[in-house]
């Protein structure tokens, strides 16, 4: 049977080609409001961005820390839902085809959506990104993976070795790995923990593994780029977008964008 | 199919709910609590200190009481209380800490926390975190601050330090949140008591084999006091401790009916209650599956209940479980009902109860005439009303200040 790459695979594959480390970078979508985040889509693309990671806003987001929260409130009061978010990525693709789309979110959003997850590839979204679940679930049993839709996982500091690599057979793209115990934003990086970690998991995959969670500077992300296959940035963004939203003027967001992906390719 | 009493399975499922839905942080924090708590709950020595404790610092066993006024006034089946308001704190919530407290110590945790709504469990903890000399934080809605103003200064007396949660709704769920951050951040040192039968496995299992000294001694005490068992149990449900812990004992007497009573604060028509068992769908929420008050884009909603104890979106898992397979009925009574009874109850028996407690007496109102005089309905009577002093004065209009 031939194996179709998919567009996530692709991306991975070119970037390694060229010895180059990924760039993937966070927003909510709907913060401040849709039309924004769409133009902010393809500014973080054309600053050097080469995954782009959708937050899917939730009432309730455990995981993240107090910037975050704040700009899934503000999505959620714009009626930002998982549906809307489909349509902004249909929007995206009329203009740019090859860089890859993950949803970030929440168990429950993506349950009581799971009939329009089976099209959800159609809109041209690539993977989903679960936050609270534990890393080695089988998603396609709930509806939520498909052949078409691959599904990220997870893992943590605290995640034990014996369960590294069951996690490691249910993801497909790449390992997420969270370089810090603690919510999104936090400032506990611990890089010489975070490289021995990575190394075990690359014992038992040959899916590239991407840091993320405390990266703000791009001395963080140089450091943790040496260590690992990709970095992701979100906290500081959301930030900063949120700082900006009166004026919706993003020129300084894809200046700090350039940056860290110049201090990534170091 | 399982008998009920052995659920949950080793994944933490009751059925179809349950589970361990958190952030992968948290997930070998929750299999070292399973492991412990398997290996120590049939330890000989523990199981002793418990029991000490459950004695000698809570005053256990608590009475079964029979309600005469109130058997008058309903003019149906014999009305008998089982009084949880009598422990020390003040509720049922302390049967939990004290089992969890020595779970943390035997794990060699030093630092604790909890979320709390009415604040009784944050009392509850806080005192059992004291007695041992552990750091202790508390969270609590920032609207649940307000309306439990009394409850806040007891757990600050004890040495603990309350967070006030400004995030969301400022009640319960959100507390809840802020603690699971908490927990997510601190985890190597830091012991999460988690309040109700609610969270991810393995806490709805603990939390209800702690509580479930409540239903055993009503086992003891019911044949002891009227010859046998009752033919109905009442409770009020919030996220469910106190029905769990009394229910459980009885899941396999099918003749023991049990009746879990929600908030349906101003009217389940209204759409503004705390009722997910009578008018929710299941879902996903502070790690496990189960009956939900969410939207149709699976978002929690807003919940409104005159307690602060029950003013939560969610349910325990096992409760989702025993709704489903009919082995307990689910019924919701709103504000106005819960405010005249805790008026009846006070003035005809001289105990006044917790507005959470009030919901189970209220119950009464539906229930008392499908029942003859030579039957007998236990109320679980799981907490007492100091707490609530200022908010039936308000909602009567009348100013203590």
């Amino acid at each position: 049977m031939e194996y179709l790459l998919t567009r996530l695979d692709e991306k991975i594959l070119s970037l390694k080609k060229v010895s180059k480390k990924a760039f993937v970078a966070y927003l909510v979508a709907g913060d401040p409001d849709l039309d924004s985040t769409l133009e902010l889509m393809h500014g973080f693309v054309d600053a050097g961005v080469d995954i782009l990671e959708i937050g899917v806003p939730f009432s309730d987001p455990i995981a993240e820390g107090p910037i975050i929260q704040a700009a899934h409130d503000r999505a959620l009061k714009n009626n930002t839902s998982l549906n809307s978010i489909f349509h902004l990525v249909e929007s995206f693709r009329e203009k740019n085809t090859d860089t890859p789309i993950i949803l970030m979110g929440y168990m429950n959003t993506f349950l009581a959506n799971a009939e329009d997850l089976k099209e959800a590839h159609q809109s041209g979204t690539d993977a989903v990104l679960i936050v609270d679940i534990p890393g080695e679930s089988n998603l396609e049993d709930l509806g939520i993976k498909n052949k078409n839709l691959a599904s990220i996982s997870l893992i943590a500091p605290t995640t034990s070795e014996d369960r590294v690599s069951k996690i490691c057979n249910s993801s497909s793209g790449f390992i997420y790995y969270v370089t810090l115990r603690g919510v999104t934003g936090s400032s506990h990086l611990n890089i010489n923990e975070a490289e021995s970690n990575i190394n075990h998991i690359r014992s038992q995959t040959s899916l590239p593994v991407f840091a993320g969670f405390g990266i703000k500077t791009p001395d963080d992300a140089f450091n943790l780029s040496k260590i690992s296959d990709g970095i992701v940035i979100g906290s500081s963004l959301v930030q900063m977008i949120h700082e900006q939203s009166d004026q919706k003027e993003f020129k300084n967001i894809y200046n700090y964008l350039h940056e860290m992906a110049e201090a990534i390719s170091r | 199919m399982d008998n009920l009493t052995d659920l949950p399975n080793s994944d933490g499922f009751f059925g179809e709910y349950g589970g361990k839905f958190v952030p992968e942080t948290l997930m070998h924090a929750l299999k070292e609590l399973d492991e412990i708590y398997a290996r120590l709950k049939n330890d000989p020595k523990f199981v002793e200190e418990i029991d000490q404790d459950l004695v000698q610092f809570v005053g256990r066993p608590s009475p079964l009481y029979f309600a005469k006024r109130l058997t008058d006034h309903y003019s149906g089946p014999q009305i008998w209380l089982k009084r949880e308001d009598l422990n020390h704190t003040g509720a049922h919530k302390i049967n939990n800490t004290v089992g969890q407290i020595l779970l943390a110590k035997a794990m060699g945790k030093k630092r604790i926390i909890a979320e709390t709504g009415a604040g009784q469990h944050g009392v509850a903890t806080a005192t059992v975190a004291a007695r041992l000399g552990l750091e202790c934080h508390i969270y609590m809605g920032a609207a649940d601050v307000e309306r439990q103003s009394l409850n806040v200064y007891r757990i600050k007396l004890l040495g603990a330090k309350v967070h006030a949660v400004d995030s969301g709704t400022a009640t319960l769920k959100d507390a809840l949140n802020e603690a699971m951050r908490d927990w997510v951040t601190n985890i190597e040192d830091t012991y999460y008591i988690i309040g109700s039968v609610t969270g991810p496995h393995p806490y709805p299992m603990i939390v209800r084999d702690f509580n479930a000294i409540v239903g055993r001694e009503l086992r003891k005490q019911s044949i002891e006091q009227f010859m046998q068992y009752p033919d109905a149990i009442v409770a009020c449900v919030g996220g469910g401790s106190n029905a769990m812990g009394i229910f459980y004992p009885f899941l396999e007497e099918p003749n023991v009916a049990l009746i879990g009573v929600e908030a349906a604060g101003s009217g389940l028509a209204s759409g503004k209650h705390a009722a997910p068992l009578n008018d929710g769908e299941p879902g996903i929420l502070h790690g496990a599956k189960s009956y939900l008050m969410q939207d149709k884009n699976g978002q929690v909603v807003d919940t409104h209940s005159i307690s602060a104890g029950l003013d939560y979106p969610g349910v325990g898992p096992e409760h989702s479980n025993l709704k489903d397979s009919g082995r307990a009925n689910y019924i919701a009574v709103d504000d106005v009902e819960v405010l005249s009874s805790f008026h009846l109850v006070t003035k005809l028996e001289g105990i006044m109860p917790a507005l959470e407690t009030a919901h189970a007496f209220a119950a009464l109102e539906h229930i008392a005439k499908n029942y003859k005089s030579n039957q007998h309905i236990v109320i679980n009577v799981s907490g007492r009303g100091d707490k609530d002093i200022n908010t039936v004065a308000t909602m009567d209009g009348i100013s203590l200040d």
